[in-house]
């Protein structure tokens, strides 16, 4: 770039704003500044700590299973890292999963409908809470910390009352014995494997889900409305930023993904238990913050919400792999997770030092 | 924007009522069992209308649970009795129920006493104001000492041995207990029962809130000690995991659990689960409120100044259909 | 250049000054406190009118009528000689009045070029997918044609000065389209040098043709890059001068109040006095 303001800037300009402190970057170092090359880096050390101390890690057979623990995290992680880079939290998206699989499995279960059109009413289901908490925080202008958090319980109310009303019992009916229910199972919970490595469904969404957020997040217009917004949202909505469609917009893709979620485990398990999902929503973040996205918003990335989810299967099963002292579970993964993250740290540190 | 989505919206709703009537599953479903379901009526007692409150320390959404409740439910039906069901996993905040319950001056008081040190204080007030106290499922060791009329569970440690026992008599070598809730003094009994047995057990925590979390976690064991020959789990619904688990393992392990649900009997039926133990928890709900009724109406106490066990019992192969007609309703 | 830090700056006289804004007995009232009354402004092409005037004095009301935010209630306001009421900022904005506002300019973490564009992003191919190579390129032709070298584009603007920020702000503005910036109290927040860097560039804006309105409360700012000076006191027009019939010791001394400040002096210089003895 100063090649260019010596060689056109006009006589009158070069006593102007020059900020000549600030030197140009290589090419290596725009490298470096990638919010997710942290995040990669975290995942390397802890994928080469656990080749070292764990040697079931090694065996190639087992990267399925690393895969698909890191799937389940990531399909939701990815959208609640968008969400944060906008600036807003969703501590509903942990039991907004379960609801979406109990929504389809009671409808289907309850008024004998066909297992697709359940789970399209479930999809319906699922776009709705995202616009719920949307449209709430939009209207409210509370902080979706609390417009979240007041559906995260009503949704935990609705999954066990629902679940009561319409089965008497508190998990959903086992509905595998519906029409439908093979063919959506093998949409949503089939299973391959690319020689001994066992493929589940959940990681090819999971994967897909990663490109298009990580596209639409760095190449896209939305994408850059939503580092705006999260930024600074007065002054996006000063420049034209629909900020309250943005926000809209990123509740529902929760939404969508907490549906393929709550399908996946609906048709991989049967029946859902009611209960489930409660302190996901902050595992989700997890591994977001962990890969790289800031709580207060404006900036983050998918890719490294991705490597995030990542990062916390390797390590919650490298603990496993590893066969240390299961009493000790929890503070291994404390530690590995702020390891990790240290590292994270430790790369943007040096990259914005250069 | 959020108008073109409400638009949007109920554009699709409508499509999808529209497309219902041509979506219908003609096999499973609420009809099948509706067809099956029996009359469910038993006689009703003539004595005054009385209240009792059940406090336990369960979670919002727990299958054992839910069928400690229909017992008492269904006692409470049967004895005239108005039933209050509160939960809550905090020992504080069971405590604090149980205070709300004696605020409001019910008949009788039926608890768990799985953290008895947090519910010394509020037994004593109760005893102390005139309610009487039954305890179940929890506080086996502790029951007495606090004053409490009767106590129905199971003896976890024993329960645990002789689960250890079977395996062992199986052929048990290297038996990994799952336990769902780090931190609860029942789970850790029954692994240790089973510990006392089969001294090889491994220990797995696994998050009983994510079943895609328990799977790969118990997985990943599978994978990492292929000498595993017994995935023992101490929840119903986590059995079913296990079973996933272990074909994702391509493990030769059996899949055996302590409690059970609807499910589960299923699965005992079809050969992927190979027994539970079953510490009858209806029954534990049943005889709680029953025993209170009994108290009240003709001064009678069970078990003679010593706990009456529910369990344990077994269910494999063997015995499952007798139990399976039950458990459609969710009793088992 | 050279002139805009001189004293006596002369009015801008290339072409003819055509007027594209112009209020006309303007007022404005929130419930029963009226915070605007009876406002004449005028905002030519190529000028650059001041406004000036305390805390509270009616400024950001005047700029938020301007700027599309709310409504006047009583007078006119004319746009390019039409009668306007703007119903929202981005109607502002679509009849070429762009406002750059002290705190809310740009989206700290994000890069200089994604914060030029933001709102106006350059998409291509099918999936119509940023151009941020393109993007990248403008901006810094655009910021290096009003006088701004920044070499690394890809760098968040947290990381820059707050004068470059609203230098940024503004040759955004002037970038896309607009004819009259409204730049409220750019300099407040700034050191002399960094005030410095965005009064030269409120002049290169004037030169580029544009109607700049500058809300100031620093009359020494004021007086070097205006042509045309607006003191508002309580709501009211106090002052409305040409340049040429004002110096900077009047415009100083309006704007801190006249015979208040004099008669605050007196009062200071007898505690003074007092603390003496």
């Amino acid at each position: 770039m100063s090649t260019v303001s010596t060689s056109s800037t006009p006589p009158a300009a070069s006593s102007a704003a020059v900020e000549d402190r600030v030197a140009p970057r290589t090419g290596a170092v725009k490298l470096l500044r990638l919010p997710e090359i942290g995040a990669l880096l975290g995942a390397v050390a802890v994928c080469v700590f656990f080749l070292i101390v764990a040697s079931a890690f090694r065996n190639v057979d087992n990267v399925g299973t690393i895969l698909y623990g890191a799937a389940t995290i990531g399909i939701m992680a990815v959208p609640v890292a968008l969400l944060m880079v906008g600036g807003e939290f969703d501590l509903s998206a942990g039991v907004a999963v379960t609801s979406s699989g109990l929504a389809a499995s009671l409808l289907a279960w309850y008024f004998n409908f066909h297992v697709w059109f359940a789970v399209l009413l479930a999809l319906v289901v699922s776009l709705l809470i995202g616009l719920f908490n949307g449209v709430m925080l939009n209207r409210t202008g509370l902080p979706s910390f609390l417009v979240t958090l007041g559906t995260f319980f009503i949704l935990q109310g609705v999954n066990l009352g629902m679940t009561k009303v319409v089965t008497g019992n508190v998990a959903s009916n086992n509905i595998s014995d519906m029409q439908g229910f093979d063919s959506a199972k093998n949409v949503f919970a089939w299973e391959t494997s690319i020689g001994s490595v066992a493929i589940k469904a959940p990681i090819v969404y999971w994967l897909v889900i990663t490109v298009i957020a990580a596209v639409v997040l760095r190449k896209s217009r939305f994408g850059n409305w939503i580092y705006a917004v999260g930024g600074d949202s007065d002054a996006a909505r000063a420049v034209g930023v629909p900020v309250r469609g943005v926000r809209v917009v990123l509740y529902l893709f929760v939404g969508f993904c907490a549906w393929l979620a709550g399908m996946h485990l609906l048709f991989e398990f049967n029946t859902v238990q009611s209960g489930d999902g409660v302190g996901n929503e902050f595992i989700f973040i997890i591994a977001a913050v962990v890969g790289g996205c800031l709580l207060t918003g404006g900036y983050g990335s998918a890719i490294g919400a991705s490597l995030g989810a990542l990062i916390f299967a390797m390590t919650q099963l490298g603990i496993n792999y590893a066969g240390w002292n299961p009493d000790w579970f929890k503070t291994f993964l404390g530690v590995m997770l702020v390891l990790a993250t240290l590292v994270n740290v430790w790369v943007k540190k040096k990259a914005d030092a250069r | 924007m959020s108008r073109r989505t409400r638009r949007a919206t109920a554009a699709v709703v409508t499509t999808l009522l529209v497309a219902s009537v041509a979506a219908c599953s003609s096999t499973g479903g609420r009809k099948a069992v509706e067809d099956a379901e029996r009359a469910r009526s038993a006689g009703k007692a003539s004595t005054p209308t009385m209240t009792i409150a059940l406090v336990t320390h369960s979670g919002p959404g727990d299958t054992f649970w839910d069928i400690v409740r229909k017992g008492a439910q269904d006692a409470a039906a049967k004895d005239n009795v108005r039933l209050q069901y509160t939960a809550d996993p905090d020992g504080a905040k069971q405590a604090n129920l149980v205070q709300q319950a004696i605020d409001k001056k019910v008949d009788g008081i039926a608890l768990t006493l799985a953290k008895p040190d947090a519910m010394q204080g509020v037994v004593k007030k109760s005893i102390a104001a005139k309610i009487p106290v039954v305890a179940l499922n929890g506080g086996l060791d502790r029951w007495k000492a606090m004053g409490v009329t009767s106590y129905f569970g199971q003896d976890e440690k024993i329960a645990g041995q002789q689960a250890g026992d079977r395996m062992l008599k199986e052929g048990a070598k290297h038996p990994v207990c799952v336990i769902h809730e780090q931190g609860n003094v029942g789970l850790n009994d029954r692994c240790a029962g089973v510990k006392q047995k089969v001294p090889a057990t491994q220990l797995l925590y696994v998050d009983g809130k994510s079943p895609a979390s328990m799977q790969t976690a118990i997985t990943s064991k599978l994978q990492q000690d292929k000498a595993i020959d017994y995935v023992l789990t101490l929840g119903g619904p986590i059995a079913l995991v296990a079973v996933q688990s272990k074909s994702s393992a391509a493990s030769k392990a059996k899949v055996v659990t302590f409690d059970t649900s609807q499910d589960l009997i299923n699965a005992i039926k079809g050969g992927t689960v190979e027994w539970a133990v079953d510490q009858q928890p209806y029954l534990q709900g049943y005889l709680a409120i029953d025993q209170l009724w009994l108290l009240k109406t003709n001064g009678n106490t069970v078990g003679g100044g010593q706990a009456v066990l529910t369990g344990p019992a077994f269910i494999d192969k063997g015995n499952v259909a007798a139990v399976e007609k039950f458990a459609a309703s969710g009793r088992r | 250049m050279s002139t805009a830090t001189e004293d006596t700056m002369p009015t801008h006289e290339s072409g003819p000054t055509t007027e594209i804004v112009r209020l006309v007995d303007v007022g404005k009232a929130y419930g029963n406190v009226t915070a605007l009354r009876e406002v004449n402004l005028s905002v030519r092409q190529g000028e650059v009118t001041c406004v000036l005037g305390d805390n509270g004095a009616g400024k950001s009301t005047l700029i938020k009528i301007m700027s599309g935010l709310h409504d006047y209630d009583a007078g006119q306001m004319y746009v390019n000689g039409e009668l306007s009421h703007f119903s929202s900022p981005r109607e502002a904005l679509g009849a070429g009045i762009a406002t750059v506002y002290q705190d809310l300019a740009l989206a700290p973490l994000m890069s200089v070029w994604r914060n030029f564009f933001l709102g106006n992003e350059i998409r291509r191919g099918p999936l119509r997918l940023l151009d941020n190579k393109r993007m990248e390129q403008v901006t810094g032709e655009e910021l290096t044609r009003m006088g701004i070298s920044i070499p690394d584009l890809d760098r968040p603007v947290a990381s820059l000065s707050g004068g470059q920020r609203q230098c940024i702000a503004i040759a955004r503005a002037i970038h896309f389209g607009a004819k009259v910036i409204i730049l409220d109290e750019p300099t407040a927040a700034l050191g002399v040098k960094q005030s410095g860097v965005v009064l030269k560039y409120i002049v290169r804006a004037r030169d580029a043709g544009l109607g700049v309105v500058f809300i100031t409360h620093n009359p020494h700012h004021a007086y070097l890059v205006g042509n045309h000076f607006v003191v508002l006191k309580l709501g009211r027009i106090a002052l409305d001068e040409e340049r040429e019939d004002l110096t900077l010791d009047q415009l100083t001394a309006e704007m801190a109040g006249g015979d208040e400040l004099a008669e605050l002096s007196h009062e200071i210089r007898q505690m003074d006095a007092a603390a003496d003895r």
